[in-house]
């Protein structure tokens, strides 16, 4: 299914925008003209819709999908390999907080208009089917337990923003900068030297921006959804949910947002602040990297 | 669990780098090559064995700094530049103290071929702006009777949008000979070892002038002027002529060799690079090349690289070379005869030269790669020249000349 594709000017800028994994995705072009820049955001596109396609977990007719269905030993490509050792080694470095088996806890969490927060007992009955320990990966082979299943969710859009901006850059050395849903990844400087502006957003007044962060190449990911949480009993519950207890941390920021060299390093350390609580800081600031925390 | 208090950015960072095959922080990292050379030339001439490894350091924001280091080491036998005879033939070595002797019928080779190189250099590259890079880079090489050095500058400028790259290089090398026993002096007799000094040298300026156009997203095309002017003792010190007799043709004296003392050289040289569809790549390349000692060249070079599955390729290659004999260039002297200049290097004749090879390798991943190269080179002239008389019609003046070369390289970054 081809999705529209739309491609404007802004300022001395193209900019081509579609949705893509429930989100509005942006690259901005610093190109002359407009068929070089059509070409480009065009294969910014596909490479975004084919990860979605190919990791999505909302399908039936990808990998994510037959390993979650095989119910035994699957024989994996490279590229789904390479994320799962990703995976791996952010299980281990993150001692477990991160683990791409929690995902099935959504069956509990429902993170919609005038949600309650689950019983104990739902939440008891899925904890057994999580943990990554419990999965056999030995590359190429994944064997996932009956009743267990992977979700690239937490990684799969700033992976997207990584492997746009890899393929674009192969194609062009003008600078650009992929943005998918407020996780974005800059090429290199304009041409005439300056940085990108990048807004971040106020979680508490949502659609202003109350940082501009100046980008010269790298990426940033923020962790924390103004929309995507459940208020009970005076207490906020976000949607990044520990593995091992199942539940959020209420004294979670609202939002951490992290410079780093890639997408994915950027998401994955904003995802494990958010997990600390009221340590997210403390955690951030061990891992001597940029962060705007809000709370 | 106290992940709070554990550093884990630079664990994370190391596993991005494995999942997008980009290394994220590329200031940290070395791109080394290693690389093993094997030539041999048959009929146990000169074999020639080169371990290579050069690194190099990104210290990011477009700068980078590069070593390489080069040894290089030959033996065997090679041409004299003197004819084969119908008669033994005796020479002194270019020491002075030993002689040895050739068998009738045979090209006469010195076997006192030995020789190690080493050579480093080292280069700093850094872009200045978005559109400009600059190259700086030195050079040292060294064997027992020679010394080398030389600087080098680059400057490249991209225009329309980084599609076109424009390129101005110069080099400047000194180079000291001290040949074993001293230089001779030229076209004196071998035999009265007439040496005139201990140490000579020499200058060599060359200018680069270059122009890289990307025609579309899987070609470009390249030309290069390069302009070279060198000044001082181009003789090769060891290497003789023969005198002969007028009427049979038989070696009567060995001159030892004069070349001129300035060589301009001119070459121009074009290259076409195209990647198909299916991630193959085709390279053409030629290049004219006119000195002011007569010699005129034309190489062609073409290489196919077909890309096999799981990282593998093969790459064919065919390599055409064809040149003019320098003025001086004569297969003997006749008795009398007193020229200014006379060389009997057969690399100095008119000759044609084939090399047909492959290079065989494997992209293991964005870490690593590995190939091996395999080539047969082939050099021939005119072996029967009309000036031939006497004896002379008999003998093999331009011999065959056949190589085989090896080489294994390694990359990897850490």
């Amino acid at each position: 299914m081809a999705k529209s594709l739309s491609l404007s000017r802004r300022g001395k800028l193209w900019v081509g925008q579609f949705r893509c994994m429930a989100s509005p995705c942006e690259i901005l072009l610093e190109c002359k003209n407009r068929a070089q820049a059509r070409e480009l955001a065009e294969l910014g596109q596909q490479e975004a819709l084919r990860i979605e396609q190919k990791f999505s977990r909302y399908r039936n007719d990808n990998i994510v999908h037959q390993i979650n269905s095989a119910g035994g030993r699957i024989e994996v490509d490279t590229e789904t390999a390479l994320l799962l050792d990703f995976a791996n080694n952010c299980y281990d470095l993150s001692e477990g907080w991160f683990d791409i088996t929690s995902g099935i806890l959504r069956r509990a969490w429902k993170f919609v208009d005038g949600a309650r927060i689950p019983e104990q007992q739902e939440i008891d009955r899925l904890l057994p089917h999580i943990g990554w320990h419990k999965v056999n990966w030995e590359n190429p082979c994944l064997t996932v337990p009956q009743g267990m299943e992977i979700d690239f969710g937490g990684i799969g859009k700033e992976y997207a923003v990584d492997s746009t901006l890899r393929l674009l850059s192969q194609e062009t050395r003008d600078s650009f900068i992929v943005n998918y849903g407020g996780d974005c990844h800059a090429s290199c400087p304009l041409a005439d030297g300056s940085p990108w502006m990048t807004g971040i957003e106020n979680p508490h007044r949502p659609g202003d921006a109350t940082a501009v962060i100046r980008l010269k190449s790298g990426a940033l990911a923020t962790s924390g959804d103004v929309f995507k949480f459940i208020q009970q009993d005076g207490k906020r519950y976000g949607h990044i949910l520990n593995p091992d207890t199942g539940w959020p941390n209420t004294d979670s920021p609202l939002s951490v947002t992290v410079a780093a060299a890639t997408c994915t390093e950027a998401g994955i350390l904003s995802t494990l602040a958010m997990l600390q609580g009221k340590d997210a800081e403390i955690f951030l600031k061990r891992q001597a990297v940029k962060y705007w925390c809000y709370r | 669990m106290q992940l709070s208090s554990k550093k884990v950015a630079g664990l994370l960072s190391a596993a991005t780098c494995s999942l997008l095959g980009v290394p994220a922080h590329a200031e940290d990292d070395w791109d080394v090559d290693t690389a093993v050379l094997y030539y041999a030339e048959s009929d146990d001439r000169v074999q020639a064995f080169e371990p290579v490894i050069s690194a190099t350091r990104d210290l990011g924001d477009d700068e980078s700094l590069s070593f390489k280091l080069v040894l290089d080491s030959l033996t065997g036998s090679s041409a004299s530049g003197a004819v084969p005879s119908t008669q033994v033939q005796t020479f002194t070595s270019p020491s002075g103290r030993d002689a040895y002797t050739v068998a009738p019928n045979e090209t006469p080779l010195d076997p006192s071929f030995k020789d190690t190189r080493v050579s480093f250099s080292m280069n700093w590259e850094k872009s200045v702006g978005r559109n400009d890079r600059r190259n700086l880079g030195f050079n040292i090489s060294r064997e027992y009777d020679f010394t080398s050095i030389s600087a080098n500058a680059l400057w490249q400028h991209d225009t329309n949008q980084k599609n076109t790259t424009w390129s101005y290089g110069i080099n400047i090398e000194a180079d000291q000979i001290d040949p074993v026993g001293g230089a001779p002096e030229p076209l004196t007799d071998m035999d009265d070892q007439n040496k005139m000094s201990g140490t000579e040298s020499r200058t060599i300026v060359d200018l680069l002038f270059g122009v890289t156009q990307v025609i579309d997203r899987s070609s470009l095309f390249q030309i290069n002027l390069s302009l070279s002017e060198a000044d001082g003792y181009m003789t090769d010190p060891y290497k003789i002529l023969s005198v002969v007799d007028n009427t049979t043709g038989l070696p009567t004296d060995y001159l030892f060799e004069s070349r001129p003392d300035s060589r301009s050289r001119q070459s121009l040289y074009g290259k076409y690079k195209k990647m198909l569809s299916n991630k193959d790549i085709f390279t053409a390349s030629y290049r004219f090349m006119t000195d002011d000692w007569g010699i005129d060249s034309n190489t062609f070079d073409f290489s196919y690289r077909f890309a096999l599955s799981r990282g593998y390729y093969i790459q064919p290659r065919l390599r055409l070379y064809q040149q003019s004999k320098a003025d001086f260039y004569n297969y003997f002297l006749r008795t009398g005869e007193s020229p200014e200049h006379a060389s009997a290097d057969y690399r100095l004749g008119e000759m044609e030269a084939t090399t047909i090879g492959f290079k065989f390798g494997k992209d293991i991943d964005e870490q690593q790669a590995w190939s091996l190269r395999l080539e047969l080179y082939e050099q021939s002239g005119d072996s029967s020249p009309s000036e031939a008389f006497g004896q002379l019609a008999q003998q093999d003046l331009y011999p065959t000349l056949e190589a085989a070369i090896v080489q294994f390289n390694y990359s990897f970054r850490f």
